[in-house]
C-alpha cells in the first residue's frame, strides 16, 4: 500500500515538472506543446549517452538536461515560427500540428538511432527506512530533484524581476507591452526553462526507474492531463495535480491495470474542466 | 516638436478608421484628442503606441520614426500609453505592478516608485494588495504611476475618466495638473470634453476620422459649434 503511494509521489513529481512547462509554454506562448515529453526522452538519452562516453553521472545529468532546453530554444527559434506569426486559434493549431509533426520525427529517429535503449544510472544505492517504510534512495533523491527545481522556480517567478515579467505577459500581454516587455524574447526563454525542465523529468525517471525511447507520447499526454486538472495558469495547482494523478495513476496501474488507469486518469481530467475549469487551486501562483 | 503626426491613415482588417489625420504636441505640452464615439481616438493613440500598424502616414518622436516599431519599442523610447482599459496585471500586487512599469530602467526605479507614491498615496496605502481589488480610481492610479514608473516623456492617456466615480474624475484632473506643471508632455483624448480642455494648452476635434478643428483649448471650450457638440449647451 504504502510502497505504491510512494511510487504515485515520485511519478506525480515528475508529471508536474512536465507539467508545469506544458503549461508556462501555453501561458506565454499561445501554443499547446504535444512534442513536451520528447523533450524529456531527449534529455534522458542525452544523459545516457554523455555516461556512455565516460562522463560521471551527475555532469551526465546536468549535460543531459541542458540538451532538451537547447532542444526547446531550437525549436522555439524555427519550428514554432509560423505559429507565433499568429494569434489566438490559428496559433494554437497550427502550434499543435507543429509540435506533433516534431515529435514523430523525434520518436522515430530515437528509434532508428538508438532502439531498445532505455537509461538506468543503476546506481549502488541502499535502501533507507523512513517511518518503517523501506524506500529507494535513488527515488527519494529524484523527488528530491523535482522539489527543489519547484521551489527554484517558484523563487524566479516571484522574487525576481525576470519572474515577474513572465507572470506579467502570462496574465497580460498587451499591459506588459505597455511596459516596455518584449514578449517574444520572454517567450524563447521560458521555453528554455520548460524544456530543462522535461530534461529534468526524462533524467529523473532515469534515476528512480528507467527511461525507454518510446516513452515521449506518454510523458506528453499524462503531463496534459496534470496541467488540466491544475490549471493550465496555475503552478501550485499543477504540483498538487501532478501529485494526485500520479498516486491515482498508481493505484489504478495496480489493482485494474493500465488501460484503465488512463480512463480514470481522462475522467479525472473531464471532472475538472465540468466543476473547475481553472483549475484545482485555480489561480496563478 | 516632440511628438508629430503626418498623414496617418489607419484600420482595421479593410475598415479605414482614420484619414490624414496630423498633429503635433511640443516638449512639456498638453494637447486633447476630442470627438465622439468612433471617431478614432483610440485607433489614434494606438497607432502612435505601436499596438496597430498605420496603413499611411508618419509619426516622428524625438527626430526618429516610429513607423513599424512594436509597442514595447515605443514604451521604451519614453512614450508611454495608457489605454482606456488600463491592461493591468489584476492578481499582482500594486507594488508589483509599479516594479514592472520601470521594467526597462531599473536604474531609476526606486527614485521613480518615491515619486508614484508621493503623487499617489493610496497605492501607498494599498501596496501589497492585488491590483485586480482596487476600486476603479484607484486602478486608473495604478495605471498611470504604472506609466510614470519608467519617468516617460510623453503620457498618452485614452479616456481616463471611463467608468470613474466623479470625485474620482475631479482626483484624476487634479493629478493631471499637476504632471503637466511638472513638465510632462500629455496627449489625451476624452469624452468628457470641459474637463479635457481646460486641462490642455490645444485641442484637436477629430470626427470621422480626419481633424475637423484644431486650436487653443480656452479658445474651444468658448467655440459656439464645440459648446453645441459637445457641451451639451445650445
Amino acid at each position: 500500500m504504502t510502497a505504491i503511494l510512494f511510487d504515485g509521489v515520485v511519478q506525480g513529481l515528475q508529471l508536474s515538472l512536465l507539467a508545469v512547462g506544458i503549461t508556462l509554454i501555453y501561458g506565454l506562448g499561445g501554443v499547446l506543446n504535444l512534442a513536451h515529453g520528447q523533450f524529456a526522452v531527449v534529455g534522458g538519452v542525452a544523459a545516457a549517452l554523455f555516461l556512455q562516453f565516460g562522463l560521471d553521472p551527475i555532469s551526465s545529468g546536468f549535460g543531459g538536461i541542458l540538451s532538451a532546453g537547447i532542444l526547446g530554444l531550437v525549436v522555439d527559434r524555427t519550428l514554432l515560427l509560423p505559429a507565433y506569426r499568429y494569434r489566438g486559434e490559428e496559433r494554437l493549431l497550427l502550434g499543435l500540428i507543429l509540435t506533433l509533426g516534431f515529435s514523430f520525427l523525434v520518436d522515430g529517429y530515437l528509434n532508428w538511432q538508438v532502439p531498445e535503449f532505455s537509461l538506468s544510472f543503476r546506481l549502488p544505492v541502499p535502501m533507507v527506512e523512513i517511518g518503517g517504510i523501506p524506500m529507494r534512495t535513488a527515488s527519494l533523491a529524484a523527488s528530491a530533484i523535482a522539489l527543489a527545481v519547484f521551489a527554484g522556480l517558484f523563487a524566479f517567478l516571484k522574487l525576481t524581476l525576470t519572474g515577474k515579467s513572465i507572470r506579467s505577459i502570462i496574465e497580460n500581454e498587451a499591459g506588459a507591452e505597455l511596459c516596455g516587455i518584449d514578449p517574444s524574447r520572454t517567450r524563447t526563454l521560458i521555453i528554455f526553462l520548460a524544456a530543462m525542465m522535461a530534461g529534468v523529468a526524462g533524467v529523473t525517471q532515469g534515476l528512480s526507474s528507467s527511461l525507454g525511447t518510446e516513452m515521449g507520447p506518454e510523458f506528453t499526454i499524462l503531463g496534459l492531463l496534470v496541467a488540466v486538472v491544475g490549471g493550465v495558469r496555475s503552478i501550485n495547482g499543477t504540483l498538487a495535480a501532478g501529485i494526485l494523478l500520479g498516486v491515482v495513476n498508481a493505484f489504478a496501474s495496480h489493482y485494474v491495470g493500465a488501460y484503465v488507469a488512463y480512463i480514470i486518469l481522462l475522467s479525472f481530467a473531464m471532472a475538472t474542466i465540468l466543476v473547475r475549469p481553472t483549475g484545482l487551486l485555480a489561480r496563478f501562483t | 516638436m516632440l511628438l508629430r503626426v503626418e498623414s496617418l491613415h489607419a484600420g482595421y482588417g479593410a475598415t479605414p478608421v482614420l484619414r490624414e489625420v496630423s498633429l503635433e504636441a511640443r516638449a512639456g505640452e498638453a494637447i486633447a484628442v476630442i470627438g465622439p464615439n468612433g471617431a478614432g481616438k483610440t485607433t489614434l493613440l494606438k497607432s502612435i503606441a505601436g499596438m496597430l500598424r498605420a496603413t499611411r502616414g508618419r509619426v516622428h518622436y524625438e527626430d526618429r520614426s516610429l513607423v513599424g516599431l512594436r509597442a514595447f519599442q515605443v514604451a521604451r523610447l519614453g512614450l508611454v500609453y495608457v489605454p482606456a482599459e488600463r491592461e493591468l496585471f489584476p492578481t499582482m500586487t500594486v507594488l508589483e505592478n509599479l516594479e514592472l512599469g520601470a521594467y526597462t530602467r531599473i536604474a531609476t526605479a526606486r527614485k521613480n516608485l518615491e515619486y508614484v507614491l508621493a503623487l499617489f498615496p493610496r497605492l501607498a496605502e494599498r501596496a501589497r494588495q492585488l491590483a485586480g481589488t482596487l476600486s476603479g480610481g484607484e486602478q486608473q492610479m495604478l495605471a498611470i504611476g504604472r506609466a510614470l514608473m519608467s519617468g516617460p516623456k510623453v503620457l498618452m492617456l485614452d479616456e481616463p475618466s471611463t467608468g470613474l466615480a466623479p470625485k474620482a474624475v475631479a482626483e484624476l484632473y487634479r493629478n493631471l495638473s499637476r504632471l503637466k506643471r511638472a513638465g510632462l508632455t500629455i496627449v489625451v483624448t476624452e469624452q468628457q470634453v470641459p474637463l479635457a480642455l481646460s486641462l490642455t494648452d490645444r485641442a484637436y476635434v477629430l470626427e470621422q476620422g480626419t481633424i475637423r478643428l484644431s486650436g487653443r483649448s480656452a479658445e474651444l471650450l468658448g467655440d459656439p459649434g464645440i459648446k453645441r457638440a459637445y457641451l451639451g449647451v445650445a
